[in-house]
């Protein structure tokens, strides 16, 4: 787990069980569609503590029947929409009176095999850091939690890349003076699970580890019809031998990321073309202009002047390096995720072929 | 999956008050409880009025959720909490914020509707009734369904128990009508699906700490986890085993065969089929992992390059362009391959060397 960086205005994130649960269940009910909502909470010592949360109302889209695309464009855009502002001014509103910590502290994603990090997350964050230097953005990944293991990670976009992104200049020139690299646009934060007493205690009557003394069944379908509860933690789930699905799904969104880094490049190439090109014509242009000025000088006539080119000739904009960064961050996060996993199904595939082969 | 059920015999629900000719069903109605709907109660439970003029010990709220079509099956998915006051002889529930909040969190989940209502005390009394009477109204609450009542007990020092109410009017004259209702116990179940298991379980990992606060882990050390917990319960079992080998234990029947039952399950394969499988796996996996890092490192390269080739000073860029075209050209050969395999591509001329903007 990541270390916060010391000017850092919090360290670690402190997430109350009624939060993740609340996420877990409003992100798995709506997949594959992604699904936004509200974290409220407030800092203490150092800590961001999220105690509660609620859903953003999910897009209508019955009231345009758009491409596919932009209905998903418009889910992950939800947090900044106009009409969720309000929405989540009025909800804040109406839980202060019962109690609850009425600050904004961020919002909550759902995601797919850690595809999170795309231009609408960084305007989502933006758009709440802007604000409240302490919003912190929880990514709940849908597809990685049911194989077991929770899946929920905590960003918050650097301080230098909030400078840049104010400036919203993204030309390699700016990048090189700010030495703003892929890896400085998030911040990762370390997440910790808090309970109340009241919930230990309800905790504590869900199924638990079995006691000493059990009824000895008498039967095989006794036995089947009053089964000993699986204790909660820690759970066998993450036993799980499934190995293709996984594979299948990171290499589709590797080739999507290729894909895209591919764009970015043409868009690139392109644009240096047309900027070799432009140049070409622009010092044509003033080699003609001097020349005829020479002939001006020596025929004693007034001289033309020579910037005028500014006028004539328009550079083309130097396209944005965002989406190449955002890119970048999203294959090094598909990257390591693919190399926890090997991590994890090799061990288990040795285990298993270990108990399989007759010794 | 079903955790905290009980057990009683539940024949037919009473019908709501109803108008004439309208149609009610009497079949049994069974609750279900989300996971988060009950910790969502118990967190109101924590952060209720403490203050010194407010009497009431206990808090309430509504329930949302979603019902199946004939009523018969009731799934409560979330809840809200309202303020109220309690006092000797009167009660007091701010209905402007429960219908402000109900469409407020109707609106995030258009397919769930008001259910009823929960408190956090076991107690039945007159005041129970009013608000059930009100929940269970035609117009402010879930007729022709009949509302539900949760009581969720939150005494310090005991088990948190939870009953399910629906209820029948009664009155013992047409004035106390509003005041006075049957409760009728329902049956209810807690239900946690595998999406919620995962949550559940990083937050049942916090349940034993003094601290109340457990970090979330990484897959591995999940994984180790459950490793060690497995081992330890195959111990047991085997433990067990001898000890009745051993003539120490009691043998039982019904266990033997479930042991029998289990072990059986291991598939009988030979050993060239698993070696084979396995290499298989382990190749696609390990493949996978290398290319993901193989492109993570090319997209580094190629960011780090198109940032880096300004920095160097004018003598020496269009040695540095050159250089950068032929990396990118490999670079693309190499993607190519792994794209869509030998898929060719006509060579690119070296890239134009850049002119530094004036």
């Amino acid at each position: 787990m990541s270390e916060a960086p010391k000017d850092a205005p919090f360290q670690a994130v402190q997430v109350d069980a009624l939060v993740i649960m609340k996420i877990a269940r409003h992100c798995s009910s709506l997949f594959p569609t992604v699904a936004t909502g509200s974290l409220v909470g407030m800092d203490q010592n150092g800590t961001l503590e999220i105690t509660n949360t609620f859903a953003f109302p999910t897009v209508d889209n019955s009231s345009a029947d758009t491409h596919q695309s932009d209905a998903a464009n418009a889910a992950a855009a939800a947090p900044r929409a106009k009409s969720n502002i309000t929405y989540q001014n009025e909800m804040i509103r109406h839980l202060k009176e019962v109690n609850v910590d009425a600050n904004n502290v961020g919002w909550y994603t759902s995601a797919t095999m850690g595809n999170f990090v795309t231009l609408a997350f960084i305007e989502n964050q933006y758009h709440y850091q802007k604000d409240n230097d302490k919003t912190v953005a929880l990514v709940y990944d849908t597809s990685r939690s049911s194989q077991g293991t929770l899946a929920l990670k905590a960003y918050r976009l650097t301080n230098i890349f909030m400078n840049v992104y104010k400036e919203g200049k993204f030309t390699t020139e700016s990048l090189q003076k700010s030495k703003l690299s892929f890896r400085d646009i998030l911040q990762e934060y370390p997440i910790t699970v808090q309970n109340s007493h009241l919930l230990t205690s309800f905790l504590h009557q869900l199924p638990s580890p079995p006691v000493r003394d059990i009824k000895e069944p008498s039967t095989l379908s006794d036995l089947n019809s009053d089964r000993i509860k699986a204790p909660l933690y820690p759970s066998i789930d993450n036993l799980d031998l499934s190995v293709d699905p996984f594979l299948e799904k990171t290499c589709d969104l590797l080739l999507e990321s290729i894909e895209s880094h591919y764009v970015d490049l043409n868009n690139f190439q392109f644009y240096q073309r047309q900027l070799a090109r432009e140049q070409t014509k622009i010092t044509q242009w003033q080699a003609k202009r001097k020349a005829e000025n020479a002939q001006r000088t020596l025929a004693k006539q007034p001289l033309l002047p020579e910037d005028e080119w500014q006028r004539l000739f328009k550079l083309p904009q130097e396209p944005s390096r965002l989406e190449g960064m955002l890119n970048a961050k999203q294959v090094e996060q598909y990257s390591k995720q693919v190399d926890g996993f090997t991590a994890n199904i090799s061990a288990k595939m040795f285990a298993v072929r270990e108990n399989l082969l007759p010794q | 999956m079903a955790a905290a059920t009980e057990r009683f015999l539940h024949l037919a629900r009473p019908l709501a008050h109803t108008n004439v000719g309208l149609q009610t069903n009497i079949a049994p109605l069974t609750v279900h409880i989300q996971p988060q709907a009950v910790l969502s109660i118990l967190d109101h439970a924590v952060r209720r009025d403490i203050r010194e003029n407010s009497q009431s010990t206990r808090v309430i709220g509504a329930l949302v959720g979603t019902r199946s079509e004939d009523g018969t099956e009731v799934e409560v998915r979330s809840c809200f909490a309202i303020p109220h006051t309690e006092e000797e002889d009167q009660v007091e529930v701010d209905v402007e914020y429960q219908k402000n909040m109900l469409a407020l969190v109707l609106k995030a989940a258009p397919r769930e509707s008001l259910l009823g209502w929960y408190t956090t005390s076991h107690e039945l009394n007159s005041f129970s009734a009013l608000i059930q009477n009100f929940f269970a109204a035609p117009d402010t609450g879930t007729f022709p369904h009949p509302a539900i009542h949760l009581t969720i007990s939150t005494e310090p020092g005991q088990d948190i128990e939870t009953r399910c109410y629906i209820s029948a009017p009664v009155a013992v004259n047409a004035e106390r009508a509003a005041e006075s209702c049957l409760f009728i116990q329902v049956p209810h179940k807690m239900l946690y699906g595998d999406a919620d298991k995962s949550a559940l379980e990083a937050v049942a990992s916090a349940r034993d700490l003094e601290s109340r606060n457990a970090p979330l882990v990484s897959d591995i050390e999940s994984l180790g986890r459950s490793i060690e917990q497995t081992i330890s319960l195959l111990d047991r079992v085997s433990e067990w085993a001898n000890g009745v080998l051993d003539e120490d234990e009691e043998p039982n029947n019904a266990l033997a065969q479930y042991l029998m039952g289990a072990l059986s399950l291991a598939p009988k394969v030979d050993a060239s089929q698993i070696e084979h499988d396995f290499n298989n796996h382990i190749q696609d996996v390990l493949m996978v992992s290398y290319l993901a890092n193989t492109i993570r490192t090319q997209i580094d390269l190629s960011q780090r390059l198109a940032t880096a080739n300004l920095v160097s000073n004018e003598k020496e860029e269009g040695k540095n362009d050159g250089e950068k075209g032929a990396q990118r050209g490999n670079k693309r050969g190499g993607r190519g391959g792994g794209r869509s395999g030998g898929q060719q591509r006509e060579p690119r001329e070296p890239r134009e060397p850049r002119e530094p903007t004036e």
